[in-house]
C-alpha cells in the first residue's frame, strides 16, 4: 500500500478511528491493532512475505528473552550471532544471492574458466533492509545491555512491523521506539496537528517534487547519449531532487503518521542539500541509517580511534557497506566508495566536525563562503548520485563522460519551467524552515485563516502539478 | 479529540469547496455532456450542449440533433459519418472533425457526424436507420475489431451498449449505466477529478475515456470468428448495406474485412504506417493531424472507387 494511494487514504482513517476508539487505557489492544493493521498494510503488497516478518519477530523476540536470562558471555555471543545470521541470512538470500552468483560467474569467466550456477528468480520483499536492521538493533542493544528484553510479544510485533515506517524507514532503534509500545499514549491535539502538517509536507515532496523530477531524470538518464553535457548535468540535478523528495517525503509522512498515533520517531533528514561539507551532508542525510552504521559497525570496528590506516579502513568499510545496503549492484558500491573518498580528507585533517551548527544561523541569506561551500558539496553529491541512479557502472561513466566536455557550456536541451519554478519555491520554503524539524513546522505564527489557506494551496498544487505516480524509490532497498 | 475532528471536518469542507472552484476554473476535468435514450432506443446527447475539454484549450459542442460537431449547411448530397469516440472526437476542437476535413476534400458533398463513444457496429447500423430520413447519399461507418466483438451479447455482454443477441436474433438496446452516480460525478468536478486520479474498479470510467484498443490484446487470429461472421450475416440480412462504407482502423483483422466485403459493404482500410503523430501520446485517439490523414485516405478511397456515384 502506497502512502500516496487511495487505499491508504481509506486505510488510515479507519485505523486511526479504531485505535483511538479503543482508548489509551487499553495499550495491549492498541498494540494488537497496530500489529494487525501493519500486517494488512504490508500484506496488501504481497501477503506471502508476512511470514518473513513474523519469523524475524519471533526469532529476535525469543533471542532477546534468552539474552535476558543468559549470564555467560559465550552463550550471549552465540545468541547474538544466531540473530545476526538469521536476519542477515534472509537479507543476503533475498537481496544479494543473485548478485553474488553473477559476480562469481563473471570472475571465473574473467580468469578463463567456466562456472555454471544459475541465478534464482527471487522477489525482493519490500522494506526487508529496513525491518531487518530494526530488529537487529533490538538484539544488539539487549546484548550490550542498553535495553531490557521485552516480554510483550504483541508490542514487539508492533515495533517490528509498525506500518508508518515498515517499508522505507526511518530505521528506528529499539531503545527509542520499543518502550513507546509499553506506555500509555494519550491523544494530543497539537502533536496530531503537527503530524498531519508533516504528512502534508511529505506528500508535497513526493508527488510534486520527486514525481515531477523523476519524469525528467528518467528521460535524461535513459537516453543520455542524445543530450549535451549541460542537459545531463540537469538530469543529475533532477535525480538529486527526485531522491531527496522521494525519501525525505516518505520519512516525513512516516513520522507524521506516527505522531497521529502518539508515537515519536527519530528525524531522518535535516536539509542535507544545505550542507557545507560532505561530513555535514552525511549527518543530515538518511540519519537513521548513518547512525545505525556508526553505532553498530563503525564504532565496534574502532571508529576514528587508532592510526590513519585504521581510520581509512573503517571509513571505506562503512561507506561501502552503506552503499551495498542500498542494493546488489556495483553502482551502489562505487557510490559508497566515492563518498568515502569525499569524506576521508575531512576526517584525516580532523575537519569533519567543523560545520555542526546551522548554516547562516540567524540570517536570511548565507554569505558568499557558505554559498560556495554549499554549491561545492551539492555538486560533488551530484556526481555521486550519477552512480546511484545509473543502471551499471559503465552507464555512469558514459554519463559523466557525456557531461564533462565542451557541450557542458552549451544551453540545456530540456528546460521544464514549471518543475524548475516549483523547485525554486520548494527550496525557498526549505531554506526558511531549515532550523526546524521539517520546513513548514513553524507556521503557527500565521493566523488560522492564513495558515489554513497555505495548507489548501499546498494541496491544490499537489493535485494540479502531481507527477506520474511512482513507487517510493527506497521501497526497493 | 473532539476539537481535532471538528477542525479536520471543517478543513476538509473548506478544501473541498476551494478544490471544486479550482478544478472548475482550471478545467482540470473535461465537462461531460448529458445523455438520454430516445424513443428508438438510441443513446444520444441532449441537444445544444457545450463544454470544455480537459485543460480548457477548446470546447466541444452537441448540435441540435443531439450529436457532437457541427451540422452541415444543408442535407443535399449528404454523407453520414457514424462512429464511436474517434468520431465523437471531444478531445479535438470542432474544426478538427472528420466532417470538416472531408468537406474540405470533397466540397460538393455535405457531411454530418453521428457519433458517441462506445457505439458498437450494430448500434451504428441502428443509428443509420434512424437518420435514413435524411436520405444520405452515402454512409461512412468507422469501425475497429472491437466494434464487432462488442456488438454481440454472447461474446462480450455490455449492458450500456446496443448489442445483438445471436441466439434470439434480436437487438438488445443499451441502458444508461448508473445514471444517478454519473450525474453526481460529472457535476461534482472535484469528485470526478479524484475518481480519475485514483481509479477504483467500478467500471464507471468516463465514457469519453474508454480506450477500446486497450480492452483486448491484438492478435492475428480472429477470436469468436463464428459469432462475428454470424453478426455480419445478420446485418447484411436486416439492414441495407449498399451505399455504406466501413472504414477500418489500421491493423484491423483481415478476415473481418473480407467477410464484410463478401456481404456487400464497401470497405476502406486506413493505414497509419506506424506514424506516431496520428495518435495522442496519452491515449489512442487521433490527433488533428491524424484526423486530417484519415480524411485524406477516406476521400481518396471514395473517389477512386467511385463510391459516391452509386
Amino acid at each position: 500500500m502506497l502512502f500516496n494511494s487511495l487505499e491508504f487514504f481509506v486505510f488510515l482513517p479507519i485505523v486511526f478511528a479504531l485505535y483511538w476508539g479503543i482508548g489509551s487505557k487499553h495499550i495491549k489492544a492498541q498494540n494488537l491493532l497496530i500489529a494487525l493493521a501493519s500486517y494488512v498494510f504490508y500484506g496488501w503488497w504481497d501477503w506471502r512475505f508476512l511470514s518473513l516478518i513474523l519469523f524475524s519477530s519471533l526469532v529476535d523476540y525469543s533471542i532477546g528473552r534468552a539474552l535476558g536470562k543468559a549470564e555467560k558471555t559465550s552463550k550471549r555471543k552465540v545468541l547474538l550471532w544466531i540473530s545476526i545470521c538469521v536476519n542477515l541470512g534472509f537479507l543476503g538470500f533475498f537481496k544479494y544471492y543473485n548478485f553474488f552468483i553473477d559476480s562469481l560467474v563473471s570472475s571465473f569467466t574473467f580468469f578463463g574458466s567456466e562456472l555454471s550456477i544459475n541465478t534464482l528468480n527471487i522477489i525482493l520483499p519490500v522494506g526487508i533492509s529496513f525491518y531487518t536492521f530494526q530488529t537487529l538493533s533490538y538484539t544488539i542493544d539487549v546484548y550490550n545491555k542498553k535495553l531490557e528484553p521485552t516480554n510483550n510479544f504483541v508490542g514487539f510485533m508492533a515495533f517490528v512491523s509498525f506500518f508508518p515506517q515498515l517499508v522505507a524507514g526511518p530505521i528506528e532503534r529499539a531503545t527509542n521506539l520499543l518502550p513507546q509500545f509499553s506506555v500509555k499514549r494519550n491523544f494530543d491535539y497539537n502533536r496530531a496537528v503537527d503530524g498531519l502538517r508533516q504528512v502534508l509536507w511529505g506528500l508535497f515532496k513526493k508527488v510534486v517534487i520527486a514525481d515531477n523530477c523523476a519524469k525528467y531524470a528518467n528521460m535524461i538518464f535513459n537516453n543520455h547519449t542524445e543530450y549535451n553535457g549541460s542537459t545531463l548535468l540537469l538530469g543529475a540535478f533532477f535525480f538529486a531532487f527526485q531522491i531527496y523528495g522521494d525519501f525525505s517525503g516518505y520519512s516525513d509522512i512516516a513520522i507524521g503518521i506516527s505522531r497521529l498515533f502518539g508515537f515519536n520517531l527519530k528525524r531522518n533528514f535535516a536539509f542535507p542539500y544545505f550542507s557545507r561539507d560532505i561530513a555535514e551532508f552525511w549527518r543530515r542525510w538518511h540519519i537513521s541509517l548513518s547512525t545505525w552504521f556508526r553505532d553498530y559497525l563503525y564504532i565496534p570496528l574502532g571508529g576514528s580511534r587508532g592510526g590513519t590506516k585504521m581510520k581509512v579502513r573503517n571509513t571505506f568499510i562503512i561507506f561501502i557497506v552503506s552503499g551495498f545496503w542500498h542494493g546488489a549492484n556495483w553502482t551502489f558500491i562505487v557510490w559508497g566508495a566515492l563518498n568515502a573518498i569525499y569524506f576521508l580528507p575531512l576526517l584525516l585533517a580532523n575537519k569533519n566536525r567543523v560545520n555542526t551548527n546551522l548554516v547562516a544561523e540567524g540570517r536570511y541569506l548565507p554569505n558568499l563562503k557558505e554559498l560556495g561551500q554549499m554549491a561545492i558539496t551539492f555538486f560533488i553529491t551530484l556526481i555521486a548520485w550519477v552512480f546511484f541512479r545509473a543502471d551499471n557502472v559503465g552507464h555512469a561513466f558514459d554519463y559523466l563522460k557525456g557531461t564533462f566536455n565542451a557541450s557542458l557550456f552549451s544551453w540545456v536541451e530540456i528546460f521544464p519551467t514549471t518543475i524548475l519554478g516549483l523547485l525554486a519555491i520548494f527550496l525557498v520554503i526549505e531554506w526558511l524552515g531549515r532550523s526546524y524539524e521539517y520546513a513548514i513546522e513553524n507556521v503557527d505564527f500565521m493566523k488560522r485563516p492564513v495558515r489554513w489557506s497555505f495548507y489548501v494551496v499546498l494541496i491544490i498544487i499537489m493535485f494540479l502539478f502531481t507527477g506520474e505516480e511512482q513507487e517510493f524509490i527506497y521501497f526497493q532497498f | 479529540m473532539k476539537r481535532f475532528l471538528k477542525h479536520i471536518a471543517f478543513f476538509f469542507f473548506l478544501a473541498i469547496i476551494v478544490g471544486e472552484v479550482v478544478v472548475r476554473l482550471t478545467h482540470a476535468m473535461s465537462d461531460i455532456p448529458q445523455r438520454t435514450i430516445d424513443e428508438s432506443g438510441i443513446q444520444k446527447y441532449y441537444p445544444n450542449q457545450e463544454g470544455y475539454w480537459k485543460g480548457g484549450d477548446h470546447k466541444w459542442m452537441i448540435n441540435e440533433m443531439g450529436w457532437p460537431g457541427q451540422l452541415p449547411e444543408n442535407y443535399e448530397d449528404l454523407v453520414l459519418v457514424i462512429g464511436d469516440s474517434f468520431i465523437e472526437n471531444f478531445m479535438n476542437p470542432n474544426d478538427c472533425h472528420q466532417a470538416i476535413y472531408l468537406k474540405e476534400n470533397l466540397p460538393n458533398y455535405n457531411f454530418m457526424e453521428a457519433a458517441r463513444s462506445g457505439v458498437s457496429l450494430i448500434e451504428a447500423m441502428e443509428i443509420h436507420e434512424q437518420l435514413d430520413s435524411l436520405r444520405p447519399k452515402h454512409t461512412l461507418i468507422y469501425v475497429n475489431d472491437y466494434d464487432f466483438f462488442e456488438s454481440i451479447v454472447e461474446v462480450r455482454p455490455m449492458r450500456d451498449i446496443t448489442q445483438l443477441d445471436l441466439e434470439k436474433k434480436e437487438i438488445v438496446y443499451g441502458e444508461m449505466k448508473a445514471p444517478v452516480f454519473k450525474k453526481v460525478l460529472y457535476n461534482w468536478k472535484l469528485l470526478y477529478y479524484f475518481y480519475n486520479r485514483f481509479p477504483i474498479n467500478l467500471s464507471l470510467k468516463s465514457d469519453n475515456e474508454q480506450d477500446k484498443t486497450d480492452v483486448e490484446p491484438r492478435s492475428n487470429e480472429l477470436q469468436s470468428k463464428d459469432e462475428i461472421f454470424e453478426l455480419i450475416d445478420y446485418i447484411a440480412t436486416h439492414y441495407e448495406v449498399n451505399g455504406k462504407s466501413l472504414v477500418f482502423h489500421p491493423n484491423s483483422n483481415e478476415d473481418i474485412i473480407e467477410k464484410c466485403k463478401q456481404v456487400g459493404f464497401n470497405t476502406i482500410r486506413l493505414d497509419s504506417s506506424n506514424d506516431k503523430d496520428w495518435t495522442f501520446d496519452y491515449d489512442s485517439h487521433w490527433t488533428c493531424y491524424g484526423h486530417k490523414k484519415v480524411a485524406e485516405q477516406v476521400s481518396d478511397a471514395l473517389l477512386t472507387a467511385n463510391m459516391l456515384k452509386e
